[in-house]
């Protein structure tokens, strides 16, 4: 119990000990534990004050990076391949949304009905209130984007919030699609020239330095905010002419399709004197707009496939090939196409020369190999001058000739046409890259000079002279090729030529690169005279397929089997290819062309003389006007070439008549009036030469539409003359041969449609004498 | 001013030798100089808080916190000028009736307290909450000054002297420990103290007391690891920046970034929901960074020169229970400040004290102005020179 307070107060004053006592708590309360306070205060203000004061700015200080303009990427002539415009990103700040009381089931009905996403998933989005950014939409196109901030304002929400993202468009959706390449969602180039030139396309990103408080919104009054000002990126100015990659990319989707091949197919413009690449293609292709979606096929197979996880890896997969640069990335064994280097390389030594004859009985024995190398010919060549030679692809010959080279000599001459680099070590595989500046290339792959020069064994030397046993990719190839023909000068080959500052102004220009002379001139003009009639010669050449009228093209074919596919699964599949150069006289491009796994069932003998052959003279029938290379037709070859129609109605018959005639074709009329009314086809049509054209006296055309047939294995005139029976036109890209053999290998519309009377079909004629037929 | 209440003449003429008179203006003014400046300071820390309302309480006005610090800081002067002009009788008799009132209130708390914070802290009265704990502080200092005046040379026995006074610190810590409440329990524990060491109780059992709670500190320690790891937040705050020693580390962060002369009245930045508690225990830290090293030291002593002058009163009271209750009094305002600048400025592990006149807090506010007013009181009977 407390005491009871009913004894009388005791009052008196302190005594002596309770103010000594009360004393030393002055001194401790009053002035000693207030000294210890203000010296840690000075401890923590002024000592430790800039250590304290960075780290609170660091949590204060929210940097955001504000973007820089990626540059642009130029074709030759300044046409926009592609270009960067501004987007907006959508996320969510739960925390905000948590703290201002704002709706999270409005806000994910809101969004999903924009943004057509999954209500739900939103919801649970607006869940994280531990965060103050969640991710909603990447890249949203303006009117999205516009919607989106309508439905914020009109709602007042703070806890939905827009950001400023820039997004890649491409004109030109596949074209050029591996040499442009494309940026991820972080805006970082991925593929091709996005991804080489990623550093100076970016520029530098500037920087906004904002105080915030802690939920990272602006301060109350206080409004710090500093700018580091970024640099847009730079503009590239690319070697690539828009107009020939489309040339190219049309006829080897052509190629494609009507000879069905499997693997893809590439295709390289070259520009033989600089190295600059005026196209290069690789298919399949894909939309650089929507680089993630793969063809309609590869869908089909991974919506067939049951199983998510193999659908995803199937997906996987389909993108990585259809990424892939064909021309840059795959390594092949050339074949024929490679005995333009042995070629060169022992008219330059002086080994051979075009007095050299050659005998072929049709197979050569090799020391270090049991059975002979057989050549491609049955029964063999017979005698031949090097021209013939080259002319036939003979392998017998260029075993004969790579052997007089010899191996030592054969190897420098690769290494200095840029195919393999020695390393010092004999027994290195080799290996060597053009340098190009391309993400991605591959490098060629060689045996070591121990086992290449071992002089016991030149099985790999007599191989490799027809373009065996070695890989190197297509780049490769051209590079060493357009070397041998542009006065032996080897180039590095290049893409972008100009770097332009965000101004405009040139920032660097590239010049062409030489890295050394490998052949003289004269001899680079002997190895062109040889290569010019393997195409221009149309009874011996294995090349006459590349061949246009009015063009001095020189070129040479390929067929290389897939040797280690083969030993591998005992599948027999081959790489079709040819490398044409025009004019032969004075060479300006290069066009290489293979086909990687053409279909037996084409109808067309799987060789690079049947099949590549003409795709590259296609190629060239549209490049070679276009750079402005003049055509200069001989009397005969104009007297075979398609001929336009003139415009007839309207005229009295017999004027008409004599019109048709002078136009190099013939009539038939339907009516009995006096003056044309009417023709088909209409008027200014290129046709072939001698198709019987319809007048119309009076009559009307009837509109119909006949069902195109087949016109593959005829040869032209037959084809026209079955197609005009029809009111159906026929039209070639190829140069019409003097004699009958060539045949329709290939027709711009597949047989069976239905097509209205007046329409032309362009076909491709090819040109196969069983002399041609084999694998060369 | 003079007493001349005719009502409350009785208890005058009981207690006082000579007539009532001034009270003392420089405890005074020191008093209503650190209560402005407090009051000032929850209106420059609270209103990001009170504008951003994170917790939902102020509705998004600004003033929220500064409007009701105001109110109570203008009861809480007139609470002091009436406690001023209570005769020192009128606490000695109601001193007992008093620390009942607060025996019952602490134990109601644990049943019928608020609960905030996983503590049962306060009793809700209508739209105002009272800490039992801030009544019970002064209680402690009154009923021991009554009861040091009564046992005078029997202090020295442990049966007299020690007994009845740990008696009630039992009976007080023990309901404080229900709810719990560590920081007024070690307040109350240290008040009490000093009032059995200023009323004459042997020295020898403070060092038994100090060797016994440095040992049931070492048994807390090392048993349990709640309590531990407090230990270690206090050693490296920074290891566990984002959990246990965010609100130190963060204290810290704004202490430090006031340097030499502050970021100006009204500048801070860690006050913008960095800093939690900002308008509460941790108040001196935006002070420190608003107002620098020189306004916080300034602060500082203020608060150095009101308890040097509380001590002056007490050493001038012809009353010993005057100067008890000066002395205890004084002493209360002095470990508050000083735990709270030490909490906040990592030199004690943290624990939830408030900053006397300047952290927000209407009841408490109250109550401290009250206690000022009972030293003003004792002062009239200082006799002018």
């Amino acid at each position: 119990m407390f005491p009871v307070n009913n004894a009388p107060p005791a009052v008196s004053a302190p005594n002596r000990r309770m103010l000594r006592r009360a004393l030393c708590l002055m001194a401790l309360f009053g002035v000693a534990l207030f000294a210890l306070l203000l010296a840690r205060l000075f401890q923590l203000q002024i000592l430790e004050h800039e250590r304290f004061e960075r780290l609170a700015l660091e949590q204060q200080l929210r940097d955001a990076p504000t973007a820089a303009a990626r540059g642009v990427i130029y074709d030759t002539h300044g046409q926009p391949l592609a270009v960067s415009a501004s987007v907006d990103n959508v996320y969510l700040s739960p925390a905000e949304i948590q703290a201002y009381g704002e709706d999270p089931a409005l806000i994910a009905r809101g969004l999903a009905e924009i943004l057509g996403l999954d209500a739900d998933e939103l919801l649970q989005k607006c869940g994280q209130t531990g965060s103050w950014y969640v991710t909603v939409a990447r890249k949203l196109e303006r009117e999205q984007a516009d919607a989106v901030r309508a439905f914020k304002n009109e709602n007042n929400l703070r806890g939905v919030r827009l950001e400023t993202d820039t997004k890649r468009y491409y004109p030109n959706s596949s074209l050029a699609c591996h040499l442009i390449g494309f940026v991820g969602t972080d805006n970082t180039g991925l593929e091709g020239i996005e991804a080489q030139y990623d550093a100076l396309l970016a520029g530098t990103a500037g920087r906004s330095r904002r105080m915030t408080n802690a939920f990272g919104t602006d301060l109350l009054f206080e409004q710090f905010e500093q700018f580091e000002p970024g640099r847009d990126g730079c503009d590239v100015v690319t070697t690539i002419d828009s107009t020939i990659q489309f040339y190219v990319e049309k006829q080897l989707r052509q190629a494609v399709a009507d000879y069905d091949v499997q693997n893809g197919a590439g295709a390289i413009v070259m520009d033989v004197n600089t190295g600059a690449v005026l196209a290069m293609a690789s298919l399949d292709g894909y939309d650089l707009n929507r680089f993630l979606d793969v063809s309609s096929e590869a869908q089909a197979l991974i919506d067939a496939c049951p199983d998510e996880e193999q659908r995803q890896e199937l997906r996987r997969e389909a993108q990585i090939r259809q990424w892939r640069n064909k021309a840059l990335s795959d390594t092949y064994e050339p074949g024929s196409t490679f005995k333009i280097i042995t070629l060169a390389m022992a008219l330059e030594e002086g080994v051979v020369n075009e007095q050299s004859s050659f005998y072929c009985p049709g197979s050569v024995s090799v020391k270090g190999r049991s059975s002979p190398i057989r050549c491609w010919k049955d029964g063999g060549h017979g005698s031949q001058d090097l021209t013939q030679a080259v002319q036939h692809s003979c392998n017998a010959a260029f075993v004969n000739i790579g052997l007089r080279v010899g191996a030592e000599r054969f190897y420098d001459y690769c290494e200095a046409f840029g195919l393999l680099e020695k390393t010092g070590d004999p027994d290195d595989p080799l290996t060597a890259v053009t340098g190009i500046d391309l993400a991605g290339e591959s490098g060629s792959i060689w045996w070591s000079e121990n086992t290449f020069c071992s002089p016991k064994n030149q099985s790999q030397l007599a191989a490799a002279s027809f373009g065996q046993t070695f890989t190197i990719t297509p780049l490769q190839l051209i590079t060493a090729v357009s070397a041998c023909v542009n006065g032996g000068y080897l180039m590095q080959p290049y893409v972008v030529r100009q770097i332009l500052n965000p101004d405009g102004s040139v920032a660097s220009e590239r010049r062409p690169t030489l890295r050394r002379q490998v052949i003289s001139a004269e001899t680079s003009a002997r190895v062109r005279a040889i290569l010019e009639q393997v195409v221009g010669d149309p009874k011996e050449g294995t090349g006459r397929n590349a061949a246009v009228a009015g063009y001095r093209i020189g070129g040479k074919t390929g067929t290389s089997e897939k040797v280690s596919l083969e030993a591998r699964t005992g599948i027999k599949q081959y790489i079709v290819s040819f490398i044409g150069v025009a004019p032969a006289d004075d060479p300006q491009i290069a066009v290489l062309v293979f086909l990687d796994t053409p279909s037996n069932a084409s109808g067309v003998y799987v060789s690079g003389g049947q099949m590549a052959a003409p795709v590259v003279g296609s190629m060239m029938a549209d490049i070679l006007p276009y750079l402005g290379v003049e055509p200069i037709l001989s009397e005969e070859e104009a007297a075979r070439m398609d001929v336009q129609t003139p415009a007839l109605s309207g005229l009295p018959v017999y004027e008409a008549a004599k019109r048709v005639k002078e136009s190099g074709l013939r009539f038939r009329s339907i009516g009995s009036g006096e003056t044309v009314t009417d023709q088909l086809p209409a008027a200014g049509q290129t046709i072939a030469r001698g198709t019987e054209i319809i007048l119309y006296l009076g009559a009307k055309p009837s509109g119909e539409a006949e069902i195109l047939p087949d016109l593959t294995g005829m040869d032209y005139g037959e084809a026209r003359d079955a197609l005009s029976y029809y009111g159906l036109y026929l039209r070639t890209a190829s140069p019409v041969g003097e004699t009958g053999r060539q045949r329709v290998g290939a027709q711009s519309i597949a047989a069976g449609t239905a097509l209205a009377h007046g329409s032309v079909v362009t076909v491709t004629l090819i040109d196969s004498d069983e002399t041609m037929l084999g694998i060369y | 001013m003079r007493y001349d209440g005719a009502r409350l003449a009785d208890f005058s003429a009981q207690e006082s030798e000579g007539a009532p008179g001034r009270m003392d203006l420089s405890f005074f003014l020191l008093v209503l100089g650190l209560l402005a400046i407090g009051v000032l300071m929850v209106l420059s820390s609270s209103f990001p808080r009170a504008y951003y309302d994170p917790g939902r309480v102020t509705g998004g006005n600004a003033a929220y916190y500064f409007v009701r610090q105001l109110v109570f800081a203008v009861l809480g002067v007139g609470a002091m000028l009436l406690a001023s002009r209570l005769p020192m009788g009128f606490y000695r008799r109601y001193a007992f009736a008093f620390l009942l009132l607060t025996l019952v209130l602490l134990a109601l708390v644990p049943v019928i307290g608020v609960k905030a914070n996983g503590s049962r802290r306060w009793l809700g009265v209508g739209g105002l909450t009272l800490q039992p704990s801030e009544l019970a502080k002064l209680a402690v200092i009154l009923s021991f000054s009554v009861m040091i005046c009564r046992y005078r040379e029997r202090m020295r026995s442990f049966r007299w002297g020690l007994l009845p006074f740990l008696g009630i610190l039992g009976c007080v810590v023990g309901l404080l420990v229900l709810e719990p409440h560590f920081s007024a329990s070690v307040i109350i524990l240290a008040v009490g103290a000093v009032m059995l060491f200023l009323g004459g109780v042997g020295i020898g059992w403070f060092a038994a007391a100090f060797g016994a709670a440095g040992a049931g500190l070492f048994v807390l320690l090392t048993f349990f690891p709640y309590a531990s790891s407090r230990i270690m937040t206090w050693r490296d705050p920074f290891s566990s920046s984002s959990d246990e020693g965010y609100q130190i580390v963060q204290s810290l962060y704004t202490i430090g970034s006031g340097g030499l002369s502050g970021l100006g009245l009204g500048g801070s930045r860690q006050k913008y929901l960095y800093l939690p508690e900002e308008h509460n225990d941790f108040i001196f830290s935006v002070c420190c960074e608003e107002l620098g090293f020189i306004g916080a030291a300034l602060i500082l002593v203020l608060f150095a020169l009101l308890i040097l002058r509380g001590y002056w009163i007490a050493l001038h009271c012809r009353s010993r229970f005057s100067f008890l209750v000066c002395a205890g009094i004084t002493t209360l305002l002095a470990i508050q400040v000083f735990f709270n600048v030490a909490v906040v400025t990592n030199l004690l592990p943290c624990t939830g004290i408030s900053l006397p006149f300047f952290s927000y807090g209407g009841t408490a506010l109250l109550i401290q102005l009250g206690e000022m007013g009972i030293v003003l009181s004792a002062s009239r009977e200082i006799l002018e020179t």
